[in-house]
């Protein structure tokens, strides 16, 4: 059986699983962590090839600043203790958004880093969706193409895509928003367009290896379905 | 120097792919006969003068040194057009050069005496890098070479008048020029007792300044020997440095050592380009250059970027000439910007210097030349009106700071648009990568890079940056290599 190619997991419920055991918030985004390192290992298991996390919206920044400095500290301490595993791994780390003055320096330097570190590896993509929000990727995407001087009747979906941030990145096959929540909220929005979405119970701190693989058997499952009635190739899709 | 007979001038044709001169300066050993040469010129009062008043050796040693490699590989080029163009530059950048030295005394860079000298004083060093390593030159390569340095003063000058017509008679002057020309000046001094002591580390050391400074507190002092033992009798004299035991031996030892190795190491390693890729590996040329050159570098990147991510954790502050967003502070600006001399004040040449590598850089025509410097000269003119506050027609680090927040001004902006318009050479209206790269020698920041293999620069993201940069709220990659880095 295939794996879908391209993964992508919305991380929600870190604040939710605090709160049930009446720790602060910030201990749900510690929690976080031993999650993605599994689910990275289980996606490269299954054969997926492109993985991709929705780790901190342009929205995100509305949080109090208390949480965000600890976020960012987080995330630099996961990315610095992990950032061997992966190169060794085979695994390509990329960064989509990263652009707003707010990110420390010290950051934005172990990301350049942990980019040019992986950049050759070719075992699978892992794009970490980063002050990433779909709508101003879309925006971008519009704005290149006006500094290309594209004519308005040769922009098509394809001369589109490829002014969008990573034009390399297939169409999202699988998109899993864990604790139930079923939203976009404006997550990597041109690139979901035929994906499948699956909304497990579980919150993201309790997400593991074995829920991942469940979720790709939910996804079999439709795709099947769907070919049943459709196409008798149902795996190839939209993909540019 | 003049010559009473007239003497046949050698042919600038001569000047191709194929001269001695293009071996020697492909050998990353010649860069040590160019810094010989260059204490040599600094002796001279008027170079002397030029280099102190004008140059930005001091602060920015290795901009000055790559940047005469890659003047001599323009003007060994194998289009004739394209060694012209850099005849003509030289001479433009050499007449901007003038002025009165601390003795009253006139100084230009246009002066063909001086100009003799320091194609002479480059060929005496060559021929002595050669003798120091144990291999002498043959005869006819010694009168070949010597006429490829001679047709390079006629490219600059329009004729050799002012060199002896023959090496035999070359010698003879070399030696007077020694014995009569020659000052303890103050160029030779800082080049000979300070720089190599407070040398900037080269860009591919600029995130490890401690192991610069342990290196540099161990080779510097051994460089300095070693140059000074290289020079004639009568200069080291002159310059009143005493006979350290065993500098002699020293001498022939590098000479020597580095002879061998460019015998056993693999030929591409000792290419002054792979030398000079690897000390800034924004200066290799992308793409073209060999591929161990190429995986030399990105496996040195990866080693830079793995070091960073296994040491400790960094304050924010540390990283951040490395960084895109980071803010310097208006000292730290003045001194890694502005004041392109390093003399503590920034006056016209400090700007000038600035237009002056951009014009190097993108081989710019004496048109856009000319624009770029009115525009640098304008902005000088505001500079000084604004913030030179005790009227010595020069900024001070104080003066600047106390004023610094004075942003985008209209005359930064004109600078901005005439740096633009230079920059976009196909008139396009937008800067593409490849217009980018020979300004800033790097791709495009990370959020550019990513959109697309042909994302472009507009006009007005440019001129945003520019500002961004110059005003010292963003320090840039493209821009620090331009000229903040030395």
């Amino acid at each position: 059986m295939t794996a879908p190619r391209h993964v992508a997991c919305v991380m929600d419920g870190n604040g939710r699983w605090a709160r049930q055991r009446c720790l602060p918030r910030t201990a749900g985004h510690r929690a976080a962590e031993a999650a993605v390192i599994d689910v990275i290992e289980a996606a490269r298991a299954s054969g997926v090839r492109w993985l991709s996390l929705y780790a901190f919206s342009t929205e995100n920044w509305r949080r109090p600043s208390d949480e965000i400095d600890f976020l960012m500290g987080l995330i630099r301490r996961t990315l610095r203790k992990h950032a061997l595993s992966m190169c060794a791994r085979g695994i390509r780390c990329r960064f989509l958004g990263v652009s707003d003055p707010r990110i420390p320096p010290g950051l934005a330097q172990d990301i350049a880093d942990l980019v040019e570190l992986t950049r050759d590896n070719r075992g699978m993509t892992l794009t970490v969706a980063f002050d990433h929000g779909g709508r101003r990727d879309i925006v971008e995407a519009a704005r290149n193409l006006i500094r290309d001087g594209v004519a308005a009747d040769q922009v098509t979906e394809e001369s589109f895509a490829e002014h969008l941030p990573h034009p390399d990145t297939p169409d999202v096959d699988l998109v899993i928003r864990t604790s139930g929540e079923q939203r976009i909220s404006n997550f990597m929005l041109w690139q979901v367009a035929y994906a499948e979405w699956v909304f497990p119970e579980v919150l993201w701190p309790d997400f593991r290896a074995e829920h991942f693989h469940e979720c790709l058997g939910a996804y079999r499952n439709r795709e099947r379905r769907f070919g049943d009635v459709r196409s008798p190739n149902p795996m190839v899709k939209g993909n540019r | 120097m003049s010559a009473e007979t007239i003497v046949e001038q050698p042919d600038i044709s001569i000047l191709c792919p194929d001269a001695l001169l293009n071996g020697y300066c492909q050998d990353a050993r010649w860069g040590l006969a160019v810094v010989r040469a260059t204490v040599l010129e600094a002796a001279h009062p008027q170079i002397g003068a030029a280099l102190i008043e004008n140059s930005t050796f001091v602060a920015h040693p290795w901009r000055r040194i790559f940047n005469t490699l890659l003047s001599v590989q323009r003007v060994l080029d194998a289009d004739p057009r394209v060694r012209d163009k850099e005849g003509a530059r030289l001479n433009r950048m050499h007449a901007r050069i003038a002025g009165v030295d601390p003795k009253g005394r006139p100084y230009n860079a246009m002066d063909p005496d001086a100009r003799a000298w320091v194609v002479g004083s480059l060929f005496e060093s060559t021929v002595n890098l050669n003798r120091m390593s144990g291999v002498s030159m043959s005869a006819d390569d010694m009168v070949r070479l010597y006429e490829e340095f001679r047709a390079f003063l006629v490219l600059l000058e329009g004729n050799a008048d002012h060199l002896p017509a023959t090496v035999e008679e070359f010698w003879p002057y070399f030696d007077d020029v020694i014995e009569r020309g020659l000052e303890n000046t103050e160029a030779m001094r800082i080049i000979l007792f300070e720089l190599f002591g407070r040398m900037p580390a080269p860009p591919l050391l600029r995130g490890h300044p401690a192991l610069w400074a342990a290196g540099r507190g161990m080779a510097g002092p051994v460089i300095t020997e070693f140059l000074k033992a290289t020079l004639p009798e009568s200069v080291r004299q002159r310059a009143g440095l005493a006979d350290v035991p065993g500098a002699h031996t020293l001498t022939r030892g590098v000479y020597m050592g580095t002879g061998v190795a460019a015998r056993v190491l693999p030929q591409s390693w000792t290419r002054t380009d792979t030398v000079i890729g690897l000390l800034d590996p924004s200066l290799a040329n992308g793409g073209s250059g060999p591929s161990l050159l190429s995986s030399l570098r990105r496996q040195q990147r990866r080693a830079a970027a793995l070091v960073r991510l296994l040491s400790p954790m960094s304050g924010d502050g540390a990283s951040s000439s490395a960084s895109g967003s980071a803010a310097r502070s208006a000292e730290r600006f003045f001194a890694e910007v502005l004041d392109q001399t390093g003399d503590g004040y920034v006056s016209w040449p400090d700007i000038a210097a600035m237009a002056r590598e951009v014009a190097s850089r993108l081989d710019l025509d004496a048109d856009g030349e000319e624009r770029l410097f009115d525009a640098f000269a304008g902005w000088w003119r505001e500079l000084a009106s604004t913030l030179d506050g005790d009227g010595d027609g020069r900024v001070s680090r104080a003066e600047y700071a106390a004023a610094a927040s004075s942003a985008a001004s209209p005359a930064l902006v004109r600078v901005a648009e005439v740096l633009f318009e230079a920059t976009d050479a196909d008139g396009d209206q937008t800067i593409s990568a490849v217009e980018h790269r020979a300004l800033f020698r790097t791709a495009f920041s990370r959020d550019v890079e990513t959109s697309g293999q042909d994302a472009r620069y507009s006009r007005s993201e440019f001129v945003r940056e520019f500002l961004a940069f110059m005003s010292g709220r963003q320090s840039s990659a493209g821009y620090d290599s331009l000229l903040a880095q030395a």
